[in-house]
């Protein structure tokens, strides 16, 4: 086996939270500086993973697997075109993240470092999975320091918000598990040995009934997550409570957990079934996109203003995921990353007037662009990154989703347009209530601009949706073949429809000898 | 094999128990530490004494007392319990002001009762066993003389548990006078048989069935367990948590798992003793949810995992519930055990409001207790998942989905209440100062010993399950 660079990237955070628990409280340099080195070097890494990382080929590449706990439990770890830039978004933000929490994290700072660097060892390992106990574990394991994180450092409602998040998590995981159950003993008696290898699960042709209630449980734990129209209720009061770099990650990662389950693990296990229930998805995931962009148009508050544009954001994912074709899928990884950078520049943002103002009310707020004429800019270009400004990485996400989703389905594509007028009227909207005409609050006149702190952490973002937004072909080329064959494989399956669950036709068995030498 | 090899662990240990209740008896007014020290000298002796026989199928009495591999994996999951209670109670009882000798010389003797249950597949023989256990729980609930909670559990307990022993007795009564045979194997033949039992020794079984229950605290018969959980020291309350628990799963398991699923009467059996595992799930982890005192909401907890264990007696999973146990055995120490850090100035704060801001004033009990509450709750990568994971799973093979789907529901509401005393212990400010007595080496090496089981169990268990595996088929040899 080669270096495991994979579990490298994956386990230096945790081995951070075990170090800095050791580490003096008091010391809050030291702390700060072993994390970000630490977050720092996971994000080198996994550049050098970037580079070494062949385009041409479509299946996981850098794959570790090994034996873990029997009953076809593996430590499987692989990346592929698919994971690759949601596991460089992670690894890029948790810097950015730890810089922006400087000031705004004055006590316990020592646990906050502890619980992100944990997150980022349980994010990272969810992307990096191929085994689906090992990806359950991993999705488990970040809910909890999450939880840490809106419970401690959230605002007044931050118990209430935390238990919600977790609560709705688990309902829909849990029963995702029950799925896992199901399938592993479906396989068992297919075939007669244990796998819960992603790979030869897929393989496994399944009834339409019964993958009907699979897809539903796993489906399930997915819409909660991203969240899907209507279990996004959890979502605002977990952005509104949680701290800044908590919802950062929250709206940057943590969603795209669930837009990525239905790529990775919902839609190649369950082919049959999505086709079934497409129409519904659809129909939930345009509900999204206009109810998201309505609300986000009457909050009061900024961070529930980008919390709901979050919801609006995703159902267009969402939308172009289910349009099950090349450009929607490339469009919808695309369009994830940039709700990643748009969304966590967007809350950066909210963060920096935050320190200053001590309110996130739109109201409170009136001219600070004349007062903050650097920050003004950063923040404009966030704005109309997430509104989809050509030139900036929005856009061309944006485009091939609606792209992807219009060979699907025009009435769709027609409808899904809406995000686009939604989405610049209420961030217009915001801005100029925000930052333009004049200054209503005589506390405004007090603010400083950002410091190189934070443009430190706020400019490589800024960069990225440039870059993204020029030269997309630098991020697409790396998706393309892993993309290409994930539909291939969903629209080029064979269409099986046995009665009752049993054994898999003779042609579709798997050898098992063949399945346990690999 | 000669007798004596078979039956030594047992002598040591009630070798031991005999000297520690006389030497009590002698110096009454002297330190205490030499008898507890004693007390665990004759368990680790016991210990070294009963590994010896892994593999050999020793027997004593004509087979009455057989210490197959079987036996010896739970036999060595009483011996980690008696120790780890033994050493979370040293600077417990003390300043609780109930620094008896006794305690450790009915430790024992419980030890004993437990290893006889274990290792007879005789029903008189394990009643024995069990009356000896009961009896002595009965004394270690009310070790506390001037405590009116523990007196009242400890006479709740007494006739609670008579009454148990009361319909266990009746019920083999009944066995005998319709099988002719108390021996589990012979019994298991004559119902398989087609014209094997009438019906009278069928009533005769499902009142063994409830005795058991009521001895592991079942819903419906849990009834007597919250009130003396909460009223017992609570290194005793720990040991309840396991150690009887254990042996009564083990009886059950010999008793019903050899049932072949096709008959038509241990089919209804098996659908009764599913819907008290469901009841205990579900009614455990919903009282836990109104709970505000913690010892008595990890008694609630303990009802939902014994729930989770029948689950496994139900799918007929041995190995599985072997896991479970010894993982449950790591995690209700660390929760138990972190409860008695929680005392200060001889009185013992476990109202909800005590644990507020105990995280951070505290951060190692705080940090260790929520560790083993988030693996009670069943979050991967602990142990409790995996033990959760291997029951669930073998049962959905076994085709008993509802059932893991109300195993699943009944966890969901569990990381409610578990996460509620971090909520407390994390994110609330404290309404008064509390000073805990944090001197308590022993405690400590507990909790962490825990904590290493709570790891090692979840993330490498190795070939844990595969050992129990083989242990359990020389059960039915």
């Amino acid at each position: 086996m080669s270096f495991p660079i994979l579990s490298l990237i994956t386990f230096v955070p945790l081995m951070g939270a075990v170090l800095l628990l050791f580490l003096p409280r008091e010391r809050k340099t030291l702390l700060y500086g072993v994390a970000l080195t630490l977050a720092l070097l996971v994000f080198a890494a996994s550049l050098a993973l970037y580079f070494r990382f062949d385009a041409a080929f479509a299946g996981p590449q850098f794959v570790e697997k090994s034996a873990w706990l029997g009953f076809g439990i593996q430590f499987h770890l692989g990346i592929d075109g698919i994971s690759l830039f949601l596991v460089l978004l992670t690894t890029l933000l948790l810097p950015i993240v730890l810089l922006s929490s400087w000031n705004s994290i004055r006590d316990r700072i020592k646990e906050y470092l502890i619980f992100m660097l944990l997150l980022e060892t349980g994010i990272l390992g969810v992307f990096l999975s191929l085994n689906l106990f090992l990806f359950y574990v991993f999705w488990e394991a970040a809910l909890i320091p999450m939880y840490f994180l809106i419970g401690i450092w959230g605002g007044k409602r931050r118990v209430y918000a935390a238990l919600k998040f977790v609560l709705f998590t688990m309902f829909g995981s849990l029963l995702m598990l029950a799925a896992i159950f199901t399938l592993s003993s479906l396989f068992f008696k297919a075939t007669g040995a244990y796998s819960l290898n992603l790979f030869e699960q897929a393989r496994m042709v399944l009834n339409p009934r019964l993958q009907t209630w699979l897809f539903l449980a796993f489906g399930l734990a997915f819409a909660i997550k991203i969240p899907m129209f209507p279990f996004h209720t959890w979502l605002p009061d977990a952005h509104v409570e949680a701290p800044t770099g908590g919802s950062v990650l929250l709206a940057a990662v943590l969603l795209k957990m669930g837009a990525y389950g239905f790529i990775r693990f919902a839609i190649p296990l369950f082919p049959d079934a999505v086709e079934t229930f497409l129409p519904v998805l659809s129909a939930l995931c345009l509900i999204g996109i206009i109810y998201g962009g309505l609300m986000a148009l009457v909050q009061k508050d900024v961070k529930s203003l980008v919390a709901y544009s979050s919801v609006s954001h995703m159902g267009l994912v969402m939308l172009a995921v289910f349009s099950l074709n090349v450009e929607g899928t490339l469009g919808a990884l695309y369009q994830m990353l940039n709700h990643g950078l748009s969304t966590g520049a967007l809350f950066l943002a909210v963060g920096i007037l935050y320190e200053r103002a001590h309110t996130r009310a739109i109201k409170d707020f009136g001219g600070v662009s004349r007062q903050m004429p650097v920050f003004s800019a950063f923040f404009l270009i966030a704005v109309l990154s997430s509104a989809g400004l050509p030139g900036l990485n929005g856009f061309i996400g944006e485009i091939s989703c609606l792209y992807g989703i219009f060979a699907a389905n025009k009435i769709y594509a027609a409808l899904a347009v809406t995000t686009v007028i939604l989405g610049a009227a209420y961030l217009l909207w915001m801005f100029q209530r925000v930052m333009q005409g004049p200054i209503t609050n005589e506390k405004i006149l007090s603010f400083r601009d950002m410091d190189r702190r934070e443009i430190l952490y706020f400019a490589p973002i800024v960069v990225l949706m440039f870059w993204m937004g020029i030269s997309p072909g630098t991020f697409l080329g790396k998706m393309d073949a892993s993309v290409a064959a994930y539909v291939q494989r969903i629209k080029g399956r064979e269409r099986v429809f046995v009665q009752k669950p049993g054994p898999a036709p003779e042609s579709r068995r798997i050898d098992v000898r063949e399945a346990l030498s690999r | 094999m000669n007798v004596t090899a078979a039956v030594f662990p047992l002598l040591v240990v009630v070798g031991g128990a005999i000297l520690v209740l006389l030497l009590e008896a002698f110096r009454p007014r002297a330190d205490k530490t030499p008898l507890a020290m004693l007390a665990l000298a004759a368990v680790l002796g016991s210990a070294a004494a009963a590994v010896r026989l892994w593999g050999t199928g020793a027997s004593a009495f004509g087979g009455m007392l057989r210490l197959d591999d079987a036996a010896l994996v739970f036999t060595m999951m009483f011996f980690v319990v008696v120790v780890f209670t033994i050493l979370i109670a040293l600077r417990f009882l003390p300043r609780q002001n109930a620094d008896f000798g006794e305690f450790y010389g009915l430790l024992l003797l419980a030890l004993a009762g437990l290893m006889i249950m274990v290792s007879s597949s005789h029903l008189i023989v394990i009643l024995l066993g069990l009356e000896t256990v009961s009896v002595a729980s009965y004394a270690l609930t009310g070790l506390k003389r001037d405590d009116d909670r523990a007196l009242e559990a400890a006479i709740k307990y007494f006739l609670m548990g008579s009454f148990a022993s009361g319909f266990l007795v009746f019920g083999l009564a009944l066995l005998f006078g319709t099988a002719r045979t108390l021996e589990i194997p012979a019994l298991t033949a004559a119902f398989a048989a087609p014209d094997g039992v009438p019906l009278l020794g069928l009533a005769g079984l499902v009142l063994v069935l409830i005795g058991f229950a009521f001895k592991i605290a079942l819903v419906p018969f849990h009834m007597w367990s919250p009130d003396v959980y909460q009223g017992a020291p609570t290194p005793v309350a720990a040991f309840f948590t396991v150690g009887p628990k254990a042996a009564g799963f083990a009886v059950l398991f010999k008793l019903v798992a050899p049932y072949a699923p096709q008959a038509l009467r241990s089919q209804k059996i098996l659908t009764v003793l599913g819907v008290l595992a469901a009841a205990s799930m579900l009614v455990g982890s919903l009282t836990a949810l109104r709970q505000r005192n913690v010892k008595r909401m990890l008694a609630y907890s303990s009802i939902a995992n014994a729930g989770y264990m029948m689950v496994a007696i139900v799918s007929g999973d041995g190995a599985g519930l072997m896991f479970f146990l010894a993982a449950y055995l790591f995690m209700s120490f660390g929760a138990f055990g972190s409860l008695i850090a929680m005392g200060g100035g001889g009185r013992e704060h476990h109202e909800l409001e005590d644990f507020a801001g105990l995280g951070f004033r505290y951060p190692w009990i705080g940090a260790l207790f929520s560790i083993f509450l988030i693996a009670l709750a069943g979050f991967p990568p602990l142990a409790g998942f995996l033990a959760k994971y291997y029951v669930f799973s073998e049962a959905v093979r076994k085709g008993l989905l509802p059932l893991v789907l109300i195993g699943l529901l009944a966890s969901l509401i569990s990381v409610f209440y578990y996460l509620r005393i971090i909520v407390f212990m994390y994110m609330r400010e404290p309404e008064r100062d509390l000073e805990l007595d944090v001197d308590h080496p022993a405690l400590y090496l507990v909790l962490f010993l825990c904590l290493y089981g709570v790891l090692q169990l979840g993330l490498f268990p190795g070939n844990v399950l595969s050992v129990f595996r083989r242990a359990l088929g020389s059960l039915f040899l």
